[in-house]
């Protein structure tokens, strides 16, 4: 165990180096550079502003020498200056970014998580009935929607038909004072982002857990249990669902990382300061140190959650030995 | 949008060994199963009804999509002509029921027709769809056939793409494509940019869909075809001397054909999904070219207008019903195809 843990995270390092070089070189083959955005609305600045400035960031050299210097740099912990900010990029992504996405996907991912365990449960005990069909066509629907538009037709509802019933969007409303309102506030902001942003997840994990279900309650263990005259509750939780819920840990650590990087569309429609937005505007105008140390960060964040989805599988389930 | 994240951890089920009765067809066995599943040749027939309406489409609108009426904005959906609303500038007085003047979906803020909007825009959606999901899948195809079959360094070299490119977080990726399409600096845009003029948008879509999605595909025919390589059917081949090419085209992918047609069906949903996403932030689909991604672009903004909630509800609804069928169509395939998979997924 030890020594697969070791080469496991051993492995992380090269693979991190080659997503940090191709993000990098991606980045760089973009038109324009970071001082556009300060020569921007600047009428006094020159030509050799410019220049002199490029030299001082040293975006003169081939994209590889500024790979180098940033590799050298962040090898200190030093990702560098945010130029839409004017503050340390690592200051901005996780002082002012990420909390808000955690925020967000963690809910989002709690409430698909726990609507979807029982839910795909019952729908597979219940296998053909019409609360089994039901489920079906609702998570096919869940499937195909289009996040965004989900989100504009709940900001419809909620907020323009029923007159500000729920907010339209944002993290709060400002001026709010005192524990309870904004604690309040704070679940009313997020009710309608969380919906959209667990939907996807809420139809597959469903299901997932549902065809899981379904192949577990025909194995030989569960008929064991079944003729040894334990109660069918017994059976069904005791049994088949600690065994079924399984292949949906994985799953659910997979998808973990992707929470915190795809939430974009979510974040643009709820004007939700997040991660996806911040990376987003960043590579718009070219702002590649906040681009590069968020982008970095959602990768180290897949590839823990990989390993920890393969560990967490292995303390569970003890047929699964690495050596 | 971009989560193509169906990774089933789980070892998928390999034999394609299907019940067939005698005399009757591998295909017309699973057409007869197929027609059995209402819910997706409902689907299907759904399906193909917005194809032909999307193909039709500049035969079937009395408006071209772009036509601006500045005095019949956010108009709500009606079957009848409003009063005082002289029909003007029409393409053609009348389609069957549909008069000039009628705006079966109401208008929107230019008072453009929406259902026009949308008829037109699914040309657009639907293309990228089908030959994104086509390239795709064929390109996955190719690449999982070459890695599961030649082995050795070649899979090694294959596996570690597969798994970086699902491991570098997809938007980024896309927003930088685009970027780098887009930008005239580059040589392979500008050629672009000189072939198709205004569809150029439409094109550099589905060479960054395509990029971003053949990686699902490629794993599951990669875990087909190693399955499938040491069955006597395949050494019997070797045996008889078939080169490798032969092998592969003539006797392995006929026999996850199966799993392929549903995988492309599926990607067709996930493609128009994209491609919405996409357009919706601005980066897909450019005007004057109209998609149901790029009329929603702008939608959100009229929410709070009076009947400004249509010019973002019937192009969202086409999509939904659209990847909707397909993913339906998928299903019945599914079930249809390979037998085994029937009522478990």
């Amino acid at each position: 165990m030890a020594t697969y843990l070791t080469r496991r995270i051993l492995q992380v390092i090269p693979t991190l180096f080659v997503i940090s070089l191709l993000l990098f070189g991606l980045l760089s083959m973009k038109p324009g550079d970071p001082i556009d955005e300060m020569r921007r609305g600047n009428p006094g600045f020159t030509q050799a502003d410019y220049d002199r400035l490029r030299e001082f960031y040293g975006l003169d050299k081939p994209w590889y020498v500024q790979y180098w210097r940033w590799l050298g740099r962040v090898m200190h912990g030093d990702f560098g200056p945010s130029r839409q900010f004017g503050r340390p990029a690592a200051q901005y992504i996780f002082k002012y970014r990420f909390p808000n996405t955690v925020l967000l996907s963690g809910l989002s991912l709690l409430v698909a998580f726990c609507v979807a365990v029982p839910t795909g449960v019952i729908s597979a005990l219940r296998q053909h009935s019409s609360v089994d069909y039901v489920i079906t066509v609702v998570n096919f629907i869940g499937v195909s929607i289009p996040i965004f538009w989900l989100g504009i037709m709940l900001i419809y509802i909620f907020a323009v038909h029923f007159r500000g019933f729920l907010p339209a969007g944002g993290l709060a409303t400002p001026g709010v004072t005192g524990t309870w309102p904004i604690f309040v506030d704070r679940l009313e902001h997020l009710l309608l982002p969380v919906i959209a942003l667990s939907s996807l997840q809420l139809a597959q994990w469903t299901r997932f857990m549902r065809s899981s279900m379904l192949e577990t309650i025909q194995l030989d263990f569960v008929v064991t249990a079944r003729s040894k005259g334990i109660s069918e509750r017994r059976v069904i939780f005791k049994h088949a669902l600690r065994n079924a819920i399984l292949p949906l840990i994985t799953l659910v650590g997979l998808n973990v990382p992707l929470l915190f990087s795809g939430a974009i569309l979510t974040e643009t429609v709820f004007n939700w300061p997040g991660m996806g937005r911040a990376i987003f505007d960043a590579i718009l105008v070219n702002d590649f140190n906040v681009a590069m140390v968020s982008l970095m960060f959602i990768s180290l964040l897949v590839l823990t959650f990989n390993l920890l989805a393969d560990l967490t599988y292995a303390l569970v389930d003890p047929r699964i030995r690495y050596g | 949008m971009t989560d193509n994240n169906n990774a089933d951890p789980r070892p998928t089920e390999i034999e394609n060994e299907v019940p067939m009765r005698h005399s009757e067809s591998y295909w017309r066995y699973a057409w007869r199963r197929f027609r059995r599943h209402r819910l997706a040749l409902a689907a299907g027939i759904v399906l193909l009804v917005l194809i032909l309406g999307a193909i039709l489409a500049p035969w079937l609108t009395p408006y071209h999509y772009s036509r601006q009426n500045r005095r019949n904005m956010f108009a709500p959906p009606s079957l009848s002509v409003p009063d005082g609303q002289a029909a003007d500038k029409c393409a053609r007085p009348q389609v069957l029921w549909w008069r000039c003047g009628i705006h079966p979906f109401g208008t929107d803020d230019l008072g453009r027709d929406i259902l026009a909007r949308v008829l037109h825009g699914g040309r657009v959606s639907l293309i990228v769809g089908f030959s994104a999901a086509f390239i795709s899948t064929l390109l996955g195809t190719l690449i999982g056939a070459i890695a599961g079959y030649w082995g050795g360094a070649l899979d090694a070299l294959a596996s570690r793409l597969i798994e970086i490119m699902l491991s570098i977080p997809q938007l980024p990726l896309l927003l930088i494509l685009v970027g780098l399409l887009a930008n005239p600096e580059v040589r392979f845009g500008v050629i672009l940019t000189g072939l198709l003029g205004d569809s150029k948008s439409i094109v550099m879509i589905i060479v960054v869909i395509i990029l971003l999605s053949w990686m699902s595909t490629a794993r599951l025919v990669r875990g087909q075809v190693i399955a499938l390589r040491q069955r006597d059917f395949v050494e019997a081949a070797r045996a008889v001397g078939a080169s490798r090419v032969r092998i592969v085209l003539r006797h392995l992918l006929p026999s996850v054909t199966s799993v392929i047609i549903v995988q492309a069906t599926l990607m067709t949903g996930e493609a128009i999904l994209i491609e919405s996403g996409l357009s919706f932030l601005g980066l897909g689909i450019q005007p004057p070219a109209v998609s149901w991604g790029n009329m929603l672009s702008r939608a959100q903004g009229f929410l709070y207008y009076p009947n400004g909630v249509y010019i973002a509800f019937f192009p969202g609804l086409f999509i939904l019903l659209t990847v909707l069928c397909a993913n339906f169509v998928g299903d019945g395939l599914r079930d249809a195809l390979d037998p085994r998979y029937h009522g478990r997924v």
